[in-house]
C-alpha cells in the first residue's frame, strides 16, 4: 500500500515541499523538488534522520556554571531525548579542554561521545 | 505603639514621613509593595507646575504655589534630579486665547508674577520644531521637571536617616482600636496573601492610600468619598530627539485634565501622553493601541516631527480622583484615622505643602511635635556616574574599582551605582532600575539584566529564582528541571489553550 | 597578551566577538604590530559564547561546529598572534587629535579610567535586539517578556530558564533557535508568531527547531496584547491583514508564561553617533568606503556593527579585510579616495560598502526587499548574474574585480534586482 510523507528540503532557501511516496520502508519515488537534492534530502529524512545534538551541562569550580557540550556524531531525531537524559545527569569540575571527551558511547553506541565544546578555565583563573 | 503610622508610601506618603521626622515623634510608614513609590508615583508625569492651572478655592489650588516653591531647597538638600525648564500653554486658534489669557491672570492672582504671554513669532524662535499654527502662549518659567520615584527615594532615604521606620511588603487588611486608644492596623502577608503579617499600633493613622484610599477609609469604617481611577498612557520617546523641544508644552486644558503633554523629562529624553481615561479597575496598567492613537495624533499636531514609530517604552498609571475632584485631607468621625486621599494632579507639586498641612492637622489633633535638635535635613544623592565629566570618573573608578566596572552599557551605569542603589533601599529590578536607570536605555535591559539581577541577589541572600521585577509575584527566572522531568513534547502540533 | 593594556597602538578594535577577533588578525597579517583588543564581556567571543548550537563555519572551516567552537579557533590565533586583548573593559569614547591620533577611553575595574593612543580604530561592537517597546505591543508590563538573546543566555551561560509556557514573536533565526532549545530543557513552546507572510530564518531552523518538535509556526500573524500584571499570564494572538493590522476578530488568547521577542537586530551603533559618523538610514550601522573606513579617517567598521549579517564567516571575511585596512592605515598607507558611489536600486534593501575603486577587488553585501524567484542581479551594465532565489532573510554576496571597475567610467553604480525575463511570479 502506497503511503506519503511530506518534508521540507533544507538544501536552499527555497525550501521545496517534498512528496516522498514509500511501500513500508521501501522509497518508490520522491516528488516536488526543483534540484536532485531535494531527492537525496527526503530520502535521509525518510530511512536515517539524523540532528546534532547541543546542550548544556553542569560545571562545577569554573568561570560559569554551564558548559556548551556536543555529541560527536548526529543522532537519531527520536534518540534526542534519551541522549539529553543521560547528558543532563553529567557534572563536570573545572578545568575542561574544549574538545575533551566527557561521557563515551552514550546510548550504548560506540563512537557517540559527549564531547565539550569550548574550554572552561577554573573560577578565578 | 507609634505616634503615627502613615498608610502608603507614595510620594505623598514619603513627604509627610519626612516632614514628621523633623520632630520627636516615633513615625512608621507602611507599603503594601515591594518599595515604596511603586503605585502611582511611579508612573506620574513628574512634572513640578507653576500653579496656574487650578484655582485657589480648591485644596488643590490652594497648595500648589507653596508646594512647587519648596523644590529648589529640598533638591540642594535631598539632590534628586530637578530643573525648572519652564512651561507653555499653547493656543492651536485664535479662539484658545482667551483661554490661556485666563490662565494668566488667574496666575497672577495667586501670585505667580513671572508669568508670559508669547506671540506666534516669539513661539517660533524659541521652540522652533513646534507646529507653525500655534498662535501664543502662555510661559510660566517655574514650571520644572523631577523624577518622582527619585525625589519619593530621597524623602524617604531622609526619613528612615532620621528615625522614621520604613516596612515594606505590608499591606492593611483591617482596622481595630487598638488598646491604648490609638488604632491597630493589621497587616497582611504582602507576599501572595497568606497568613496575617502583623500588627501596628499608633495614637494617628494618615490613609495616604492614593488609589485605594477609600477602601482604607472603609477599613476604619469612615468611608465618605470614592476614588475614582482615571488612567493615563504615557509613551517614551528616543533620545535622538532629545532637544527637540525644550520646555514643557501643554494644551489649552479641559475640565477633565491638563491634556496631552510634551514632556522633556530630568533625563532628557521626551515623553509625551498622558491620557486621561477613567476605570473601574484599580489595577488597570495596560497601555492600550486606542491610548497610543489618542496620545500621538494629538501630539503630532503640536510637533509633527512626533510620531509613534520613536516610541522605545510605554507604560500607564491611575490618578486617584476623589469624588469631590479634590485633595480630601482632614480628620475624620474616627479618632486619630486623618484622610489625605483624593491626591492627583497638581500632588506631586503640592506635596511638600501638604506636608506641612497634615502635621498642622496632627498639631491640631493633639499630637505634640517638639523639634528633635539632631534633624539632618541632607542625604549625599547617588552617583551618576554617566554623568560626571572624565576626571571625576577617573578619580571614582581608581578610589573604588566597582565604578570600574560598567553594567549598563546604554545607559553607561556602573556597578558601584547598583550596589549603591541596593544599599539605599532597591530590591528588585525595578527598584534598581529606577534608580540608576540601568535597564531603560535603548537594549530596556538586554545586556545588563543578568549580572543585575546576580547583584540583587548576592546582596540579598537570594537565589537567582527569588529575584523579581517589582516585588510579589513578578519572579523572572525558573531554575532547569532534573533530567527526569523532561520529555518528549507530543508530536501532533500543539492545540491553542483557551484563556 | 590576555588583560594588558600598553600603549600606544597601531589599532585598537573595540569589540572582542567574531568581527573583532578577525579584524585584530587582519590588521596583525598586514604587519601592525601592536593590536588590542577590548570587549567588555569577561571574555573574548561575542555573541558565540552562547550560541551552543552546530551550523557555523561551514563556509570558512568547511566544518560544521558550534559558536563556542568557531570563537576558540580565532582566540586561540589571536594570542598566538600576540594580540593584546583587554577583557571587562569599556569603551566610552574616541577622540581624535589633530594629526589623526586618537585616543580610546575605556573603563575597567583592572585600571580604572585610562586613555588609550592608538593610529587607527576598528569598530566591531555587534548588534543589539530590538524591543517590546519597538513595536509597541499594549498591555501590562509584567515580568516574564523579553527578548531572545537574553533568554538564551540566562539558558546557555546560568542554566536558568526564562519559564515553563513560552510564546515566540518572531521568527527569525533566534525566535527558531531558542524555540529548540527551551523544548530540550523541557519547556513548553505554545508557538512561534511571525507578522510576515513568511518565516524570517533559515528554512533548515524552521524544520530542525519547529517541525521535528511539534511546534507551530503562525504567519502573518501578531501578539495583539500581553496579559498578567506581575507576571506574564498569556497573550492575544491575532492574524494581521496586508497592511499588518490586527484583525481583532480573530484573535484567540494562549495562556503562557514567557513572551520572547526575536523581532530583529540594530548594529550597536551608540559610539558610532557619538562620534559623529555618517550613518546609513537603512542598515543603521555607518557608512563605509570599500576599504571599510567609515567618515572618519583611520576609523574602520566590520560584522554587525556595520550590517547585521547572517553568517558569522561572512563576518569574518568582512572583518579580516577590515582589520587589514586598518593595519595599512596604521602604518602610513593612504589610498586614494574611492570615486564610484555603490547605490541599492530595484528591490535592494541596502547594499555594503557604500563606495568602490577601481584599484581593488570588491565583495558587496546587500538584502533584497522581497522574495523574487528566480531573478537576476544587475550591477549597472557591468555584471548580470541569475540568482535562484533571494529572500530578505539571507544576505547576497557578489564579488566584483577591478578589471570589471575598470570599464567604467560613471561615479554611481546601481544594484539591482529584478525578476527573471519569462520567470513565473510566486
Amino acid at each position: 500500500m502506497a503511503e506519503q510523507s511530506h518534508f521540507v528540503c533544507i538544501g536552499c532557501p527555497i525550501g521545496c515541499p517534498l512528496q516522498l511516496t514509500h511501500e513500508g520502508k521501501e522509497i518508490i519515488e520522491v516528488s516536488g523538488q526543483e534540484c536532485n537534492r531535494g531527492a537525496k534530502y527526503a530520502a535521509q529524512e525518510f530511512t536515517d534522520p539524523r540532528r546534532v545534538l547541543t546542550t548544556t551541562v553542569a560545571v562545577e569550580g569554573g568561570r560559569w556554571e554551564r558548559l556548551p557540550v556536543k555529541v560527536s556524531a548526529p543522532l537519531l531525531k527520536t534518540q534526542l531525548f534519551a541522549a539529553l537524559a543521560v547528558i543532563h545527569e553529567v557534572v563536570v569540575t573545572a578545568p575542561v579542554e574544549q574538545g575533551q571527551v566527557l561521557v563515551r558511547d552514550i546510548l550504548g553506541e560506540a563512537g557517540l561521545h559527549v564531547v565539550a565544546t569550548r574550554s572552561m578555565p577554573q573560577q578565578g583563573k | 505603639m507609634y505616634d503615627v503610622a502613615i498608610i502608603g508610601g507614595g510620594v505623598v506618603g514619603c513627604a509627610i514621613a519626612r516632614q514628621l521626622a523633623h520632630y520627636r515623634v516615633r513615625t512608621v510608614l507602611l507599603e503594601k509593595q515591594a518599595e515604596v513609590a511603586f503605585g502611582t508615583t511611579k508612573t506620574n508625569s513628574g512634572i513640578i507646575h507653576a500653579g496656574h492651572h487650578s484655582t485657589p478655592d480648591t485644596l488643590k489650588g490652594s497648595l500648589v504655589v507653596s508646594g512647587g516653591d519648596a523644590f529648589d531647597r529640598l533638591c540642594e538638600d535631598l539632590h534628586f534630579g530637578f530643573r525648572r525648564i519652564g512651561e507653555l500653554v499653547v493656543a492651536q486658534s485664535a479662539e484658545e486665547i482667551p483661554v490661556i489669557e485666563e490662565l494668566f491672570s488667574r496666575g497672577r492672582s495667586k501670585g505667580i508674577h513671572d508669568l508670559e504671554m508669547w506671540d506666534a513669532q516669539r513661539l517660533r524662535r524659541e521652540e522652533p520644531n513646534l507646529s507653525h499654527h500655534l498662535c501664543a502662549a502662555l510661559f510660566a518659567p517655574r514650571a520644572g521637571v523631577v523624577n518622582p520615584y527619585e525625589f519619593a527615594f530621597a524623602l524617604i532615604e531622609n526619613a528612615v536617616a532620621n528615625g522614621v521606620e520604613l516596612r515594606v511588603d505590608s499591606p492593611v487588611v483591617a482596622i481595630s482600636d487598638g488598646e491604648d486608644g490609638g488604632l491597630c492596623l493589621h497587616l497582611g502577608d504582602g507576599g501572595a496573601g497568606g497568613p496575617m503579617g502583623g500588627r501596628v499600633e499608633a495614637r494617628f493613622v494618615l490613609n495616604c492610600a492614593g488609589v485605594y484610599a477609600d477602601r482604607i477609609a472603609a477599613l476604619a469604617g469612615v468611608q465618605d468619598f470614592e476614588i475614582l481611577p482615571r488612567k493615563g498612557e504615557e509613551y517614551m520617546l528616543d533620545k535622538r530627539l532629545k532637544g527637540l523641544v525644550r520646555r514643557l508644552v501643554f494644551p489649552v486644558p479641559t475640565p477633565a485634565s491638563k491634556g496631552i503633554l510634551i514632556i522633556p523629562t530630568f533625563d532628557g529624553t521626551l515623553m509625551v501622553g498622558p491620557t486621561a481615561f477613567d476605570t473601574d479597575d484599580r489595577e488597570d496598567l495596560a497601555t492600550t493601541d486606542l491610548g497610543a492613537d489618542t496620545v500621538f495624533d494629538f501630539v503630532s499636531q503640536l510637533c509633527p516631527s512626533i510620531t509613534r514609530r520613536d516610541t522605545i517604552a510605554e507604560f500607564a498609571g491611575l490618578r486617584a480622583v476623589s469624588s469631590s475632584n479634590d485633595f480630601i485631607i482632614g480628620p475624620t468621625s474616627r479618632r486619630g484615622f486623618i484622610n489625605v486621599a483624593g491626591i492627583q494632579s497638581p500632588g506631586l507639586t503640592a506635596s511638600p505643602a501638604i506636608a506641612t498641612l497634615v502635621c498642622e492637622i496632627l498639631r491640631s489633633e493633639g499630637l505634640v511635635l517638639e523639634e528633635r535638635g539632631d534633624f539632618t535635613p541632607r542625604v549625599t544623592g547617588p552617583v551618576r556616574f554617566a554623568s560626571l565629566d572624565v576626571k571625576e570618573q577617573q578619580r571614582l573608578a581608581a578610589e573604588d574599582l566597582r565604578f570600574g566596572r560598567v553594567v549598563c552599557r546604554c545607559e553607561m551605569v556602573t556597578e558601584g551605582e547598583i550596589h549603591h542603589a541596593i544599599d539605599h533601599g532597591a530590591r528588585t529590578l525595578d527598584g534598581v532600575k529606577f534608580r540608576t536607570r540601568a535597564g531603560m536605555g535603548r537594549c530596556q535591559g538586554g545586556f545588563c539584566t543578568v549580572r543585575c539581577m546576580d547583584i540583587l541577589a548576592q546582596r540579598l541572600g537570594l537565589r537567582l529564582e527569588e529575584v523579581t521585577k517589582r516585588g510579589s509575584s513578578s519572579w523572572i527566572v525558573v531554575p532547569r528541571r532534573s533530567p527526569a522531568a523532561v520529555t518528549h513534547p507530543s508530536s501532533s502540533p500543539q492545540t491553542l489553550a483557551e484563556d | 597578551m590576555f588583560g594588558r593594556i600598553e600603549g600606544p597602538y597601531d589599532v585598537v578594535v573595540v569589540g572582542g566577538g567574531p568581527a573583532g577577533l578577525a579584524a585584530a588578525l587582519g590588521a596583525r597579517e598586514s604587519g601592525a604590530e601592536r593590536c588590542l583588543i577590548l570587549d567588555r564581556e569577561p571574555e573574548p567571543g561575542g555573541i558565540l559564547n552562547q550560541c551552543i548550537h552546530a551550523g557555523f563555519g561551514l563556509h570558512y572551516f568547511r566544518e560544521e561546529l558550534t559558536g563556542p567552537e568557531y570563537a576558540e579557533r580565532f582566540i586561540t590565533k589571536v594570542i598566538d598572534g600576540e594580540i593584546d586583548l583587554a577583557p571587562d573593559t569599556y569603551v566610552s569614547g574616541v577622540s581624535v587629535d589633530s594629526d589623526g591620533t586618537k585616543w580610546v577611553r575605556v573603563l575597567s575595574e583592572r585600571f580604572g579610567l585610562k586613555h588609550v593612543r592608538t593610529k587607527a580604530v576598528v569598530l566591531a561592537m555587534g548588534c543589539r535586539e530590538r524591543t517590546r517597546g519597538a513595536i509597541r505591543i499594549p498591555g501590562f508590563r509584567p515580568a516574564g517578556v523579553l527578548t531572545a538573546g537574553l533568554a538564551q543566555k540566562m539558558v546557555n551561560m546560568r542554566g536558568y530558564l526564562p519559564g515553563r509556557r513560552v510564546a515566540i514573536l518572531g521568527s527569525g533565526d533566534i525566535g527558531l533557535i531558542m524555540a529548540r532549545r527551551l523544548t530540550l530543557e523541557g519547556c513548553e513552546v505554545v508557538g512561534v508568531f511571525e507578522l510576515m507572510p513568511y518565516s524570517n530564518g533559515l528554512t533548515r531552523n524552521v524544520v530542525q527547531c519547529l517541525d521535528d518538535f511539534g511546534i507551530p509556526l503562525h504567519l502573518s500573524t501578531t501578539v495583539a496584547c500581553i496579559h498578567g500584571r506581575e507576571r506574564v499570564e498569556g497573550v492575544t494572538v491575532a492574524p494581521v491583514d496586508g497592511h499588518f493590522r490586527a484583525q481583532m476578530a480573530q484573535a484567540r488568547t494562549l495562556a503562557c508564561d514567557t513572551l520572547l521577542l526575536s523581532i530583529g537586530l540594530i548594529p550597536e551603533n551608540e559610539l558610532s553617533q557619538s562620534l559623529g559618523l555618517r550613518l546609513d538610514v537603512v542598515t543603521g550601522g555607518p557608512l563605509v568606503s570599500s576599504t571599510l573606513e567609515t567618515s572618519m579617517p583611520g576609523l574602520f567598521a566590520c560584522g554587525n556593527v556595520l550590517h547585521v549579517h547572517d553568517l558569522v564567516d561572512f563576518v569574518t571575511a568582512e572583518s579580516l579585510l577590515a582589520g587589514r585596512f586598518a593595519g595599512e592605515w596604521a602604518q602610513g598607507v593612504r589610498r586614494p579616495a574611492d570615486n564610484i558611489s555603490l547605490v541599492p536600486g530595484d528591490n535592494v534593501r541596502y547594499c555594503v560598502p557604500h563606495t568602490l575603486s577601481p584599484e581593488r577587488e570588491h565583495t558587496i553585501y546587500l538584502r533584497c526587499k522581497e522574495a523574487m524567484k528566480p531573478c537576476r542581479i544587475r550591477v549597472g551594465d557591468l555584471m548580470e548574474k541569475r540568482l535562484r532565489f533571494v529572500v530578505p532573510a539571507e544576505m547576497i554576496m557578489v564579488k566584483i574585480k577591478p578589471d570589471l571597475l575598470a570599464r567604467f567610467h560613471g561615479d554611481t553604480l546601481r544594484v539591482d534586482l529584478v525578476p527573471d525575463a519569462g520567470a513565473v511570479e510566486d
